[in-house]
Parts: C-alpha cells; sequence; structure tokens
C-alpha cells in the first residue's frame, strides 16, 4: 500500500524548558529532537501494514527547515522508504496553514493511506490531519488506537471517554494515531546506514497566509511542592477536598 | 626388512596420513571464521600453557576431579615419550631410550612409564566409577556424549592394560628383559609366572601390537570426538585472552565506519577463527555451566551449550566429520540455518549476566561470553531484535545520558549543600583538581545508591582530598548499551564522555561502580580515552593504610559480615581484598564470613549484562538465589561495593530477612568517621 | 458585538457537561466583548430538544436542535457540515475540546477556512482578536496565541471552565442536518462500553497502584475497590508485588513494565524505588499512601498520607464513592 505519513520534529518532552529572549518561543539551545510520538507510532502503524502485506511504500512528509531532514532520517531508519521535506524557515502556529501545505503535496502522491499522529507534542492543536483531510476531501478517522486491514476493508477502534468506537472506512483515508498501538521500532545500526541512501526530496512549502501567531510563551503557574497532608484515615477528607478542589480530578 | 616391520610402517604411514589429513581438514574449516591476530606477548602466552594447560591450574579448581583430571593427563604426557619409543621400535627393532640416555636417567624414564601407567589406569577406574556411580550433575545436559566418553576411558585402559601386559608378559618370558625398576610389570609378572614363557613372549608381543595399535587409531579417533580437546587445548590456551594478555572482560572494539554486510554474529563465519577453535576444545566438562547464575536458577542458558553449538554448527555448514555434529535432532538440511535460532536462542543469549564465572572456571580457556557478546550485537545492530524492556533504555540514554529517565539537570542533586566542587566550577576558579569523582547514574538518581555516593564523597572531604565531580556534565559512558549489544549507542555515549573528561584534562578518577570502574578504566582506551581510574574500595583501602582516614577509635559495633563479591570488581579485575580488608580496619571487631560461593567463585547478584533492565520471568530469580546463600552464613550485615549488587541484595533482603542490612563499604566507613 | 456560536455535545441523547462549558465559556467571552448572541448547536436523537433548558440557564440565548436518529452519537462529516453551515454571522464557533470536539473542531475551520484555536484554558476577545491561552510541550509551557476573524474556531479544554449559571429564557429552533448522516464515509460498526472492561494503563485517566506496603496478595483488593469508586481508573502494580505474583506482569508500572500518564495516579503502599518512579513521574496529580514519611514516593507526590494504607484505603474509597455519587 501507498502510505504518506507526515510527522513533526519536536524536542524530547522530558527536558527542562525555557523561553527564549523573543519571549514567544522556547529556547531550543541543548534540547535534544526527535519524531513526536504519536507521528512516531503512526509510522509504525505505516510499517506494519506494508510488512504484513509483504510490499507497499511508506513516504514520511515533514515540514520545516532543513534541520527537520534529521527527523526524517530517523523515520527513513526506521524502515519508511522515502522523505519530502517541505522547506520552511519555520513551522507557524496557525496549524490550517501547515495542512494546506501538506494537502498541495499529498494531493499529487496518489496515496492509499495518509496517517498523522493525532497531535504533536509541542503545538498539540491536533488539527492539521484532520484539516488536510478536509482539504482533500478524503474520509478522516481521528485518534485510532488500532488500524487494520481485514479481509480488504479499513478497520480502526478509536477510544472516547468510557466507550470505545469501532469503525469501517474506505480508501482513500486519513487517519490520526493516538496511544494503545504498537511501540515505535528502535531502529537497527543497519536500517540507519541505510537510510542515509534513501531519497529525501527538498521542496517548499506553500503555507500561504498565515493567521496564528504566538503572543507569549510563558511557564505554568508553580506547582505547589508536594506535601504530606496529614496522618492516618483522619486525612481522607482533606485529601478528597485537594483532589476536587485544587487537583480538579475528583 | 621382515613382512611384520613392513605392515608396521604401512599402517603407522597410513594412520599418520589420515591424521594429518582430518588435521588439515579440521584447520580449514577453522577458515569459515573471520580472520584476527592472536599472537602478541607470545611469552605471556607460552606462560599461560604452562600454567594452566600443563600445570592443570584450573582442572584443580574442583578438587575431586582435579588430581584425577591430572592424573591422566601428566600420566599422557610422561608415557607419549614411550609410545614414540615403541613406535620407533616398530621401525628399527630393539630401538631403546637405553641407547640414548645416560643410565641412571633410563632408569627413571622406565620406572615412570611402569609407575604412570598403574597410576592412569587408576585414575581411569575412578573416572568409570565418578561418571557412573557418583554421576556429577554437571557431567549431564546440552546433548553430552557419555558413550564418547565411556570410550574414550575404555581406550585409555586398554592403552594402559596393554602396556602393562607387554612388559609383565615379557617379564614372564625373559626376566633379564625387564629392568628392576619396572616394579609394577615385574610384580604382575609375579602373578602371571604359570604361562609358558614362548608363550609369554607372543602374549607379550600381541600386545605390543594393539598397544600400538590403539595408539594410531585413538589418534585417529580424536577429530571424530570431544576428545580433541588433546590436540587443541594447549593451542587454544596459547590463543587465549582470557587470562590475558591485556586487561580481562573488555568486549571487542568494533569499528563501526566499516562498511560491512552486517554487525556481530549470527551464524559461525562471523566468529574468528578462535571462537571456532574454542569449539574444537570444549571438553564437555560442564564446569562453566554449573557456574552460570542463569543455568543455576533454571533458565535455558547454558555456556556449554553455546561451545558445543558453535562446534555443531560448524560441522553443519561445512558438512564435517561425524561424531561431533552429531544430536538427537536426526538429519537436518544445512542449507539456510544459522546459528542464532536454530542452535542458539535469544532466551539464551539475554538472560547472561556477564558475570564471566564460566571463563573464570574453563580448563582450556574457552571465551564463551565472547560469543554470546557478538551475537547480542547481531540482534541489535542488524536485525533491532531485542527484549522490549530494552528499548526505552536506549532511548533514553540517547536522550538523556542515562539508562533511567531521569533529568540530566537533576544529577548533581545529591550534593546540594555538601561543599562539593564541579569540575566546571574548580576551573572558573583557577582550581585543577587530582582527582575526579565519577558518580555514575545509579549513584546520582537512585536513592539508595545516592547514600553511597554521599558517604564517599563525606569521606573524602575527611581525608582532604583534592577532588571534583562532574556534575550536570557527567553523562552514562554507555557500558549498559555496551553490554546490551548496542555498540552505535555505547561508542556515541562514550566518546562523548571521554570528550567532556578530556576537555577538563582529567588523569585520575575514583569510582564506586564497578561498572564504571571496568568502562572507564579498561575499555575507554579503546576509543582514545586513557585514565587511571580507582575503585573505592581500593582507594578507600590505600587511604587507610596511609591512616588518613580519621576513623573513631572506639571499637565499633560487633557485627557479623558478609561480604558479596561484585562481578566486575572480582572476575573481572581481581578486586577481592581491598573491600574486605577496609571492612576488618573500619570494623575492628567485625566477623567477616564468607558464603560458600566466594571470590572467583562469587554467585553474580544477577544485574549485570544489562540485565539490571531486563524481566527475569523465568525460574528462580538469581537476587533470590545469592541472598539466600549470603543469609546462610548468619551474617547479620551484607557489605557490597557496587551500586547494582546494592538494589539487587536489598529487594531481596528486605524481603526476607527485614532485620539484615545491606550496605555499601563506604557507608561503612562513613559511619566510623570522626564527627568532631 | 461578537456572536458566538457554541456546539453543545451530547451523547446517547443526554447533554454532556462539557456542554454547559462551552456555553458557559461563549456566554463569558460575549459578555467581556459588549454582550452579543450566543447559540447553541445540540445534535442529538429525535427528543433531544426537549432537554435543552439547561442550555439556556447557562446562557444561550438560542438552542438550536439538529435532531436525527444517527446522532445518539458522534457523525463527524455531517456535524461538522452543519455546523459549518450555521456560522454565518459568528465571530467565535466554540466547541469542547472532548474527543468528539477535537474531531469536529479542525473539519469546521478547514471547511470556513477559519484557523482554529483548540484545547485552550482560557478565551478572550481583544480589539477583535481571539485570545487564548493553551498548554504547549505537554503541559509544560503555556503559548498564548491570537487569531483573527472571521471566524475563528476555539476549542476548550475539559475542566477548564467550570458552568456557571446565567439564565436566558429557552428559545429553540430546529434545524435540519446539512449532511445525511447515512452518507458518512466513515461508519461505525460497534459501540464498546468502557465500564466492567479492564480499562488499559496507558488510556486510564485514574490509575491506582499497590506495593508492597500491602502486605500481602489478597489486600490487593482493597486497591481494586478504590479504582472501582472511581469508575475510570485501573490498577497498576510494582515490580516487587508481580515478582512475588501477586499481580500479572502487564499490571507493571515502572521502568520495565509501563510508563504511564493518567491524570491521577495513587500509589498505594510503594515506598517509590527508581524504576518505579521512572513508570509514573509524569502523572498530573500523583497522591501517595505510605506508613514511612521518608519514603522517597512523597518526594514526588503532591499529596501524601502518612499512615497504614490498610486502614487508610477503605476509608478514601467510601469517600471516594460520596464524592462521585454528589457529582
Amino acid at each position: 500500500m501507498k502510505i504518506a505519513v507526515c510527522i513533526k520534529r519536536v524536542p524530547d518532552m522530558e527536558s527542562r524548558f525555557k523561553i527564549a529572549a523573543s519571549g514567544t518561543a522556547v529556547d531550543e539551545a541543548g534540547l535534544k529532537f526527535d519524531i513526536s510520538d504519536f507521528d512516531a507510532y503512526a509510522v509504525e502503524v505505516a510499517l506494519q501494514i506494508n510488512e504484513k502485506a509483504g510490499s507497499g511504500e511508506t513516504t514520511v512528509i515533514c515540514l520545516g527547515p532543513d534541520v527537520v531532514q534529521e527527523t526524517i532520517r530517523k523515520a527513513l531508519s526506521m524502515g519508511a522508504e522515502r522523505g519530502i521535506q517541505l522547506k520552511a524557515d519555520s513551522v507557524p502556529a496557525d496549524s490550517l496553514a501547515i495542512a494546506k501545505a501538506l494537502a498541495a503535496e499529498l494531493k499529487e502522491g496518489g496515496y492509499e493511506l495518509i496517517l498523522f499522529g493525532k497531535h504533536s507534542l509541542d503545538a498539540m492543536t491536533g488539527g492539521a490531519g484532520t484539516m488536510a483531510a478536509e482539504l482533500l476531501g478524503l474520509p478522516c478517522l481521528t485518534a485510532a488506537s488500532k488500524l487494520e486491514f481485514i479481509d480488504g476493508k479499513a478497520v480502526a477502534r478509536r477510544e472516547l471517554e468510557g466507550a470505545a468506537e469501532l469503525l469501517e472506512f474506505p480508501l482513500p483515508a486519513v487517519v490520526t494515531i493516538d496511544e494503545g498501538i504498537a511501540r515505535p521500532r528502535y531502529p537497527s545500526l543497519k536500517g540507519i546506514m541505510a537510510a542515509k541512501k534513501k531519497p529525501l526530496d527538498v521542496k517548499p512549502a506553500q503555507l500561504g497566509e498565515v493567521r496564528v501567531t504566538v503572543e507569549k510563551m510563558g511557564m505554568p503557574a508553580d506547582r505547589p511542592p508536594g506535601r504530606i497532608i496529614g496522618t492516618g484515615p483522619d486525612a481522607v477528607p482533606e485529601l478528597i477536598r485537594l483532589l476536587q478542589t485544587e487537583a480538579k480530578v475528583l | 626388512m621382515s613382512a611384520e616391520r613392513m605392515i608396521f610402517v604401512f599402517v603407522l604411514v597410513l594412520a599418520a596420513g589420515f591424521f594429518s589429513l582430518n588435521v588439515q581438514r579440521l584447520v580449514g574449516y577453522l577458515r569459515v571464521g573471520k580472520p584476527e591476530g592472536r599472537l602478541d606477548h607470545p611469552w605471556q602466552r607460552a606462560w599461560n600453557v604452562l600454567r594452566i594447560a600443563i600445570a592443570q591450574e584450573k582442572i584443580f579448581r574442583d578438587p575431586v576431579a582435579g588430581p584425577m583430571h591430572a592424573g591422566i593427563f601428566w600420566g599422557f604426557l610422561v608415557l607419549t615419550a614411550g609410545t614414540v619409543e615403541l613406535i620407533v621400535q616398530g621401525i628399527v627393532p630393539g630401538f631403546s631410550y637405553a641407547h640414548l640416555l645416560p643410565h641412571a636417567l633410563y632408569v627413571v624414564y622406565s620406572f615412570s612409564q611402569d609407575a604412570f601407567a598403574l597410576l592412569v589406569l587408576a585414575a581411569v577406574g575412578f573416572a568409570f566409577f565418578r561418571r557412573l556411580v557418583l554421576h556429577p550433575r554437571r557431567l549431564d545436559g546440552d546433548h553430552t556424549h557419555h558413550g564418547d566418553a565411556y570410550f574414550i576411558l575404555g581406550m585409555i585402559g586398554a592403552l594402559m592394560v596393554t602396556l602393562l601386559a607387554m612388559n609383565a608378559f615379557l617379564g614372564v618370558a625373559d626376566p633379564a628383559a625387564l629392568g628392576h625398576e619396572k616394579l609394577v610389570s615385574r610384580a604382575l609378572a609375579v602373578l602371571l609366572g604359570g604361562v609358558s614363557p614362548a608363550t609369554a613372549r607372543a602374549v607379550s608381543h600381541v600386545n605390543w601390537w594393539l598397544h600400538v595399535l590403539l595408539v594410531l587409531f585413538f589418534l585417529n579417533y580424536l577429530p571424530y570426538s570431544k576428545h580433541l580437546h588433546v590436540v587443541t587445548s594447549l593451542f587454544n590456551v596459547f590463543f587465549s585472552n582470557t587470562s590475558g594478555p591485556g586487561q580481562k572482560g573488555v568486549m571487542r572494539a568494533m569499528d563501526l565506519e566499516a562498511d560491512v554486510e552486517q554487525f556481530g554474529a549470527s551464524d559461525v563465519a562471523q566468529l574468528t577463527w578462535k571462537n571456532l577453535l574454542d569449539g574444537y576444545s570444549c571438553t564437555e566438562c560442564g564446569r562453566c555451566t554449573a557456574a552460570c547464575p542463569a543455568n543455576i536458577t533454571g533458565k535455558l542458558l547454558s555456556p556449554r551449550k553455546i561451545v558445543i553449538n558453535t562446534r555443531q554448527r560448524l560441522m553443519e555448514s561445512v558438512g564435517g566429520l561425524g561424531v561431533l555434529e552429531d544430536d538427537d535432532r536426526g538429519p537436518v538440511a544445512a542449507a539456510g540455518r544459522h546459528l542464532l535460532d536454530d542452535y542458539i536462542t535469544e532466551d539464551e543469549l539475554w538472560a547472561c549476566t556477564s558475570c564471566r564465572a564460566c571463563v573464570q572456571e574453563c580448563p582450556v580457556s574457552i571465551d564463551q561470553l565472547d560469543i554470546i557478546n557478538e551475537m547480542r550485537r547481531h540482534l541489535v545492530l542488524s536485525e533491532s531484535r531485542f527484549p522490549q524492556e530494552l528499548q526505552p533504555a536506549f532511548e533514553s540514554m540517547e536522550r538523556n545520558g542515562s539508562p533511567w529517565a531521569f533529568r540530566p539537570a537533576d544529577r548533581a542533586q545529591w550534593a546540594e549543600g555538601l561543599g562539593v566542587p564541579t569540575m566546571a566550577e574548580a576551573f572558573a576558579q583557577g582550581r585543577r583538581p587530582q582527582v575526579l569523582f565519577w558518580v555514575g547514574c545509579m549513584g546520582s538518581f537512585d536513592d539508595r545508591a545516592k547514600k553511597t555516593t554521599i558517604a564517599f564523597a563525606r569521606i573524602l572531604q575527611a581525608c582532604g582530598i583534592d577532588f571534583a565531580i562532574l556534575g550536570q556534565e557527567e553523562t552514562c559512558h554507555g557500558d549498559p548499551a555496551r553490554r546490551m549489544g548496542n555498540e552505535y549507542l555505547y561508542q556515541m555515549l562514550a566518546k562523548n564522555a571521554i570528550e567532556t573528561l578530556d576537555r577538563y584534562q582529567v588523569r585520575t578518577i575514583v569510582t564506586s561502580c564497578p561498572h564504571c570502574f571496568h568502562q572507564i578504566g579498561n575499555e575507554f582506551p579503546q576509543l582514545g580515552g586513557l585514565y587511571e581510574v580507582i575503585h573505592h574500595s581500593t582507594f578507600i583501602e590505600r587511604l587507610l593504610e596511609e591512616n588518613r582516614i580519621p576513623l573513631r577509635t572506639d571499637s565499633g559495633r560487633e557485627l557479623t559480615v558478609a561480604y558479596h563479591d561484585s562481578c566486575y570488581l572480582g572476575r573481572y579485575n581481581d578486586v577481592y581484598d581491598a573491600p574486605r580488608e577496609t571492612l576488618k580496619r573500619a570494623l575492628p571487631i567485625m566477623k567477616l564470613v564468607e558464603p560458600v560461593r566466594h571470590r572467583d567463585r562469587g554467585l553474580c547478584c544477577g544485574a549485570g549484562g544489562g540485565r539490571m533492565w531486563m524481566e527475569e520471568s523465568t525460574g528462580k530469580r538469581i537476587n533470590a538465589e545469592r541472598t539466600e546463600e549470603l543469609l546462610a552464613t548468619g551474617a547479620d550485615t551484607i557489605a557490597v561495593a557496587c551500586p547494582f549488587c546494592m538494589t539487587m541484595m536489598n529487594d531481596s533482603v528486605k524481603s526476607r530477612a527485614g532485620s539484615v542490612d545491606v550496605v555499601d563499604i563506604a557507608e561503612v566507613v562513613a559511619e566510623r568517621l570522626q564527627t568532631s | 458585538m461578537p456572536n458566538i456560536l457554541a456546539v453543545a455535545e451530547t451523547r446517547g441523547g443526554e447533554l454532556r457537561k462539557v456542554a454547559l462549558e462551552a456555553v458557559t465559556a461563549a456566554r463569558a467571552l460575549a459578555d467581556a466583548a459588549g454582550g452579543g448572541e450566543v447559540h447553541a448547536l445540540v445534535f442529538g436523537p429525535p427528543g433531544t430538544g426537549g432537554k435543552t433548558e439547561p442550555l439556556a440557564q447557562h446562557g444561550a440565548d438560542k438552542v438550536l436542535v439538529c435532531e436525527h436518529a444517527a446522532y445518539g452519537r458522534s457523525d463527524a462529516e455531517s456535524m461538522s457540515a452543519t455546523i459549518a453551515a450555521r456560522a454565518a454571522g459568528f465571530a467565535v464557533v466554540l466547541l469542547s475540546a472532548s474527543a468528539q470536539g477535537k474531531d469536529l473542531a479542525p473539519r469546521v475551520s478547514a471547511k470556513l477556512n477559519a484557523p482554529l484555536l483548540s484545547d485552550c484554558l482560557a478565551v478572550r476577545l481583544s480589539d477583535g482578536s481571539v485570545v487564548v491561552t493553551h498548554p504547549t510541550y505537554t503541559g509544560k509551557v503555556i503559548a498564548t496565541l491570537k487569531a483573527t476573524p472571521t471566524p475563528v474556531v476555539v476549542s476548550i479544554r475539559p475542566n477548564a471552565v467550570t458552568p456557571a449559571a446565567h439564565a436566558k429564557p429557552l428559545s429553540t429552533e430546529t434545524i435540519a442536518p446539512a449532511a445525511d448522516p447515512a452518507a458518512s464515509r466513515v461508519k461505525v460498526t460497534e459501540v464498546v462500553v468502557g465500564s466492567g472492561a479492564k480499562l488499559d494503563l496507558g488510556e486510564a485517566p485514574v490509575i491506582i497502584s499497590g506495593g508492597r506496603g500491602l502486605k500481602e496478595a489478597a489486600n490487593f483488593k482493597l486497591v481494586e475497590d478504590l479504582a472501582d469508586a472511581f469508575g475510570n481508573a485501573a490498577v497498576g502494580a510494582t515490580r516487587a508485588v508481580t515478582d512475588d505474583g501477586w499481580r500479572p506482569h502487564s499490571d507493571q508500572i515502572g521502568q520495565t513494565g509501563r510508563l504511564v500518564s493518567p491524570d491521577l495516579y495513587v500509589a498505594v503502599g510503594i515506598s517509590g524505588a527508581i524504576q518505579h518512579l521512572a513508570g509514573m513521574r509524569t502523572s498530573k496529580t500523583i497522591v501517595a499512601i505510605n506508613k514511612d514519611a521518608e519514603a522517597p514516593i512523597f518526594k514526588v507526590a503532591d499529596y501524601g498520607i502518612v499512615g497504614d494504607a490498610l486502614e487508610i484505603v477503605p476509608v478514601f474509597t467510601a469517600a471516594v464513592r460520596a464524592a462521585k455519587q454528589s457529582h
């Protein structure tokens, strides 16, 4: 199957982040970058689908400046066959603009299946994939936790709050990928070596007008340091109160 | 020339020819493996041969089988001189060493033949008894060939019997022909006195023939039997690196730039000729497997099997010699099969804790661990096939510089408020600290291990040592990745660490983790990192010896302490005494007790070889096995010198005997520091 | 004066709490900008129209009711088409960033060629632009984003807004779907209801985990009861107890087990060894119950109770049940 996977280069989320001098971005000094987690699941899904089918081609597409080529190579080292960089000076905060640029590229590709991660771990908008589907006029399934092809039909599962849906849909289609699917494979050294020779095309990104801008980036209010709120069963009422009002998880 | 002589020469030439053809073939098969140089340090290698092969140093580690085997082997050596004499006799009738040697020497030689024949016969008798009746466990398993063993013992016995019979009957036929020094044969001659001289002479002659034919037959049986070790073991010990030259336990260097089809070994062609020679030399004695912590606790891994499988697969791949590749699988097609998966399974390879007990025990210096490591490299680098628990560890090392998901920024948190300078701080103040205290990832992040780190830092401060830590600039040196087979990730991390160390012109490093100690001290040189690395037990012992540590003068608590030997400190680096001495000096009235398996026989805690990051789901837990052994000493305290051992022992001891403490030797010393 | 279109989510014909959140947010947004109309668009099966009173009570000037037999659950294609068709005249189209909302919002945005500001914590109008705050970098950085209408599609993170009463007289209008749900290309073949089925550790918003402090395997019942009281909780365990066979290995949370990031992690009788912490450290809220005040788990816990888990957990369970019932 001809599959396209749209990926994003994001920093390692375990890092301690600082705001850059501009105030509108995160300071990238010293950060390690990799494929955004859900996008990596999507790459893994594509690879597994084609492995199971015994044939197929996976193309990864990434929008951004030249540094994203490193990220595309990571996907190639996992096993994707081809990479495309949509070159742009930076990745805008406007997911519709991103979607338009991606749709323009995807339109010509003849892809049967187009995968995205359900959202990128940095911007966390979760829009580009579904928007691209809309722009391409393709059926779209968001946040799939399972994706299989049974008797020529595409079958997926999505998790709702407290329940799950099983769905069927025709191809070509766009699917955004959630957790629950197998762990992205660790590239072998052989894969890393092979990736260096795989084709990586660079094309300009047709972003168009960018209508969402970052006013400011800031740190969230300091989480109060953990505390022992009491001893024994008597502390329970206070715990309930805190969980309800402060943590808001109850 | 008489007809008999002609026949003998003919048989001799045939036997010798056949044997040398087989030798050529076997040597040729070694070329299936990759080349490697093993001729460095020839004198040290020769010394190893003398010590291990000839003097049977490792064989004697078994107090029962040791003398038995030494008896047979030394007997073989001595009797070989006699065998040569007999064969020359076949070509030149009437030949005897008496014509060449001064009389006194000849008498000694002649007696030795007689005496050793009896000795070897007795040893063979005991060997039969041991194998049949005592039936030691380690002689079973891994498709070992009991039949082969009995046949060999039988032949050796027959050789001794024919030799003694030859001389005894000669003594009956012509007493003057049998020297007085041949006490045994003469005694036997007395017993056989009833036989007529003519018959006796004939029987003696028949035994001569039998003996010589047996020798030639035995010689040619060797390539088809595990007894091949008789020929190969001396070479194997010579070419082996397991007892030096060079540092023990250092994994092979790997050139990742080389444009190779695959990395590591999945089949015999990717092993080296030395690995294949190891395959020839295995006697199936099972000492390695009997010492393997994985095997002891019920895992599939058996170091002996690894070696036997290597030999079997080699024979299969070349369509080779008979008995050696026989096993009860029946005829198999060689094409499309590999050592990996068809013989040795992944589970076996991942069960290894790299404790080196197998290598320590092997009497013919086989390096089982080398094969395991090369196959792990293949699994990870070529196929990305490994236990899934390792992936988070790999990814974390890549991203965070630590095999656990802890933030690099948190690394020096233990040092807060302790006044421990970092290299960066020292350099900024124009200082060049003499010693770098390499803390390691466990010591930096693990709550229990941090206590050891703090204890050692306090000791260093109390002695006024001019030291610093790398603090947040410290990253993992990659040893876990290397042990797990991920050479690529390892080299990335190691080179990074070397760069940092060199930037601060570090010369001397002290560390409380044996894995860090071994990696930085012994393996970093492969990548150009040259530092003097000292383990904290050695460092503390030196300080104690120099009386530089201000200890309290009271006699301390009356503890019964069992010290658990760390594999990477002990078998890898021969550090056994420093921790013990440290304990004795720090706790003058302590009683030191040893578990049954201690020092170079110490049982692994189970965390090495990357297993700290893996699930243990088969059999008994290794740390449980070791804990029981340590607790059986009656100790109220278990002392360790490694944070991995600490974790493994702590978990297990706490669940069995809550009152027994597990402490690091640094903590013991720190607790005894004068507080003023 | 901007008008706001709020999408009020239902499930099985019943309004969800997030629907009230959306209307509340829309009302606040409109009022802060000087007043304007808030219309609430509700999809539901026939009969839903009669249940829309709460929307008016929370500030909807008008309720647009779109009923169809298929709307017992979400149908993204026809719903997004309908929303887009009704968006004319509104400055902001506001949805909840629930699973359904996250599916609908981008589609509406593309259909209207309108910028999307999703998963927001707060929304305001400023000089004609929409300004939101939105968690980024897995919540470690808060971004303030601006978009110029018209319109702008905004989705609000569930629980970020507390529904507030702002009574308006109920005025409903029935509308037809702009596209036939039957023509939707993605079809739901089955709905698997969650309760009763064991929640996966990776998905559960709440995880109750037990360790050695529970003393024996039988006491894990207390953990299970607590999970049950929460309703949407999964049960986890430490390596120590899975090794001892109290729980299956698949329940193990930690370095070599599952790495989890629930909204709430309750660690019962767990001391907090490095490997376990590595598995749950990123949980949003951590509660620890352990009898050792020095246990490492208390360093990462937001709230800790020192004491015997066997005594405390049953009390906690009862309290949670009571709290859930009154919600």
